[in-house]
């Protein structure tokens, strides 16, 4: 009943100084904002980031471009001299590699009855879906056969839908890619842009015989994707992939490559590099920023304890025990603190959300960052509140009243 | 009711000399006397005020009240005793600001262990005579107002003893006899008062006056 009492009077007296309860809300709201946001957008950055590794070297991988090409598009390297019999050796030679993937393709313009667009057109072996970890979200993927026979199916994105169909359901349809007819017999999973902005949705993929053959007349490819079964044979793995094709291409010692060769050893260092700049350098600068709001608090507070000695010692006079005023005190930052703290949860949210639309982040909210803010709130109001309460409390009522 | 034994008083402060404020002041108040201490400003009336109100521990002396040493009580006994016991009255009000004069004297109910305290502040703001200004804030009242609603705060737990410091020091002469006809009123109802003043036109109505000089108790005379 007393305790009681001296709260929802202490809540009273915090709304008559309104100015002094909404400054002390700052120094938390600045904090938790601050650390809410680095959280989230840390969060969503990586799993991203994640993401997009993963889809590109996949768990444990070995990526080959032919020289200068790139992953996809881009024109042909010169010095081109990858191909298929190439990754059939190393995948007879190497039992390590449990499956890989070829790719060749091109920027070709895909028509339909009354659309066109132009789209990244890729070839890809039937073991795709599962060498790249994408399938197709209708519709069915092309099997062996259909590459053994440059069948002309084509398997393609959104993007493409949209352009080419709008509302209209795309499965069974004809179109033109490049100058080949081809049926639409699936519908890629969406991706979404890849790390280097580009939309992988607007792509369509057909078997690798047709690219080569049909579409583009050449018999090497530009990138290869080659699974490892076992993550510790990944380094091993791929200095043998190096020695076999450069014993394949009649290369001489202290020749360089014809091939570019990257394992997913080298992208874990990168992501690395990236994770320790997302969960460690970025959560000390909203840290240093807590401090610093929490630094406000407390000397806000302990100013609000020098002015009011006064209150203090009348207080104490007409029967507060010291443990009364402690308790005032702290209750005033707790409660600033954790209204604080609420306002910079909001606050970071919402600066969160707009970050990761920006960035094109996906959805950001995070249950831990809301977690570590309030956690945060809650720290800055005990880093704030119990030194100046105890010196609140330790006054001399005679003191306090002179 | 009380009764101090030589009780002396000391403070150090850290540079300069102990100033010795009370030394060897003895002095018995019975329950129901109006009790006046005068003395100059620096004779120590403050401290044997904040000595009497259990403000502050003597340096020396025994103190007690109704028979019971205070030396052995610890600071939640001694606030439990300030909220019932005793109700006080500051020169400058000592009233919270942007606080309602309800409010105000509703402060001493807060830290006391009544199941309810709901009526008990008005009716004691009804009896210095501001039933109509219960809603005020002290910016909103006058001097004398403001110190009645003090002696309301000081009521409200009905202590026995009510301690006075210089209560008229901040107001002009009439409504200084406003506040005096109040006590005067107080202590016919059977109330303990002890004011500490250094005007003697006030203390003479007392029953008692007790003068301090550099600590000491140097005359005590009954008035008439």
């Amino acid at each position: 009943m007393r305790t009681a009492r001296l709260l929802k009077q202490s809540l009273r007296m915090m709304t008559r100084s309104k100015l002094r309860s909404g400054f002390m809300m700052l120094g938390s709201l600045v904090g938790v904002a601050a650390l809410t946001l680095v959280v989230s957008v840390g969060q969503g950055a990586n799993r991203k980031m994640l993401t997009t590794v993963r889809q590109i070297v996949g768990g444990s991988s070995i990526l080959l471009f032919s020289r200068g090409g790139r992953l996809v598009g881009g024109p042909r390297g010169e010095a081109s001299r990858l191909t298929l019999d190439d990754l059939a050796a190393i995948a007879k030679e190497l039992p390590a590699v449990e499956a890989w993937d070829p790719q060749q393709g091109l920027m070709a313009p895909v028509r339909s009855a009354g659309a066109s667009d132009t789209a990244r057109v890729i070839g890809q072996s039937e073991r795709w879906d599962r060498v790249w970890d994408r399938g197709v979200s209708r519709g069915e993927l092309f099997d062996a056969a259909a590459v053994a026979s440059s069948a002309r199916v084509a398997l393609i994105g959104e993007t493409v839908v949209r352009e080419l169909f709008g509302h209209e359901d795309p499965l069974g349809a004809e179109i033109l890619v490049g100058s080949v007819r081809c049926r639409v017999i699936g519908i890629l999973e969406p991706f979404g842009t890849d790390a280097h902005g580009m939309d992988r949705d607007d792509e369509v993929v057909v078997p690798i015989s047709t690219a080569m053959r049909r579409l583009m007349n050449v018999d090497t490819i530009q990138t290869a994707k080659l699974l490892v079964s076992d993550p510790a044979r990944i380094a091993e793995t791929t200095r043998e992939v190096r020695r076999i094709l450069r014993e394949r291409h009649g290369l001489a010692p202290g020749q360089p490559d014809d091939f570019v060769i990257r394992s997913s050893l080298q992208a874990q260092a990168m992501v690395g590099k990236v994770q320790r700049v997302l969960f460690l350098f970025l959560p000390l600068v909203a840290g240093v920023l807590l401090l610093g709001g929490s630094a406000v608090a407390a000397s806000l507070m302990l100013s609000s304890v020098n002015e009011r000695v006064g209150e203090i010692g009348l207080r104490r006079a007409v029967g507060a025990r010291p443990e009364d005023i402690q308790l005032q005190f702290l209750l005033e930052t707790a409660v600033t603190a954790l209204g604080g703290g609420v306002l910079g949860l909001l606050v970071g949210c919402g600066a969160a959300q707009m970050v990761a639309r920006k960035l094109a982040l996906g959805d950001v909210f995070s249950w831990n960052a809301i977690f570590l803010g309030l956690a945060a709130a809650a720290a800055t109001g005990l880093l704030a509140g119990v030194v100046p309460a105890r010196r609140a409390a330790r006054l001399q009522p005679a003191d306090a009243l002179r | 009711m009380i009764e101090l034994r030589e009780i002396g008083k000391t403070y150090t402060r850290p540079g300069s000399d102990a100033v010795r404020a009370l030394d060897g002041v003895s002095l018995q108040i019975d329950r129901g006397e109006f009790v006046a201490i005068v003395g100059a400003s620096g004779s120590g009336k403050s401290t044997l005020m904040n000595v009497l109100g259990l403000l502050d521990r003597p340096s020396e002396g025994r103190y007690l009240l109704d028979g019971r040493d205070v030396a052995d009580l610890g600071v939640n006994e001694l606030a439990g005793l300030r909220n019932q016991r005793i109700g006080f009255v500051f020169q400058a009000f000592h009233l919270l600001p942007r606080t309602s004069a309800l409010e105000n004297v509703e402060l001493p109910l807060l830290y006391s262990d009544r199941a309810s305290i709901k009526g008990l502040g008005r009716r004691a703001l009804e009896a210095v005579g501001l039933a109509d200004r219960i809603e005020h804030r002290p910016s909103e009242l006058s001097g004398g107002q403001q110190q009645r609603v003090a002696i309301a705060r000081a009521l409200v737990n009905e202590p026995d003893l009510l301690l006075a410091d210089e209560p008229t020091g901040n107001l002009d002469a009439r409504t200084a006899g406003e506040i005096m006809a109040i006590f005067k009123t107080l202590h016919q109802a059977g109330r303990t008062l002890v004011l500490i003043t250094h005007d003697a036109a006030l203390a003479a109505h007392c029953d008692r006056i007790v003068h301090l000089d550099q600590g000491r108790i140097t005359a005590r005379k009954e008035a008439s």
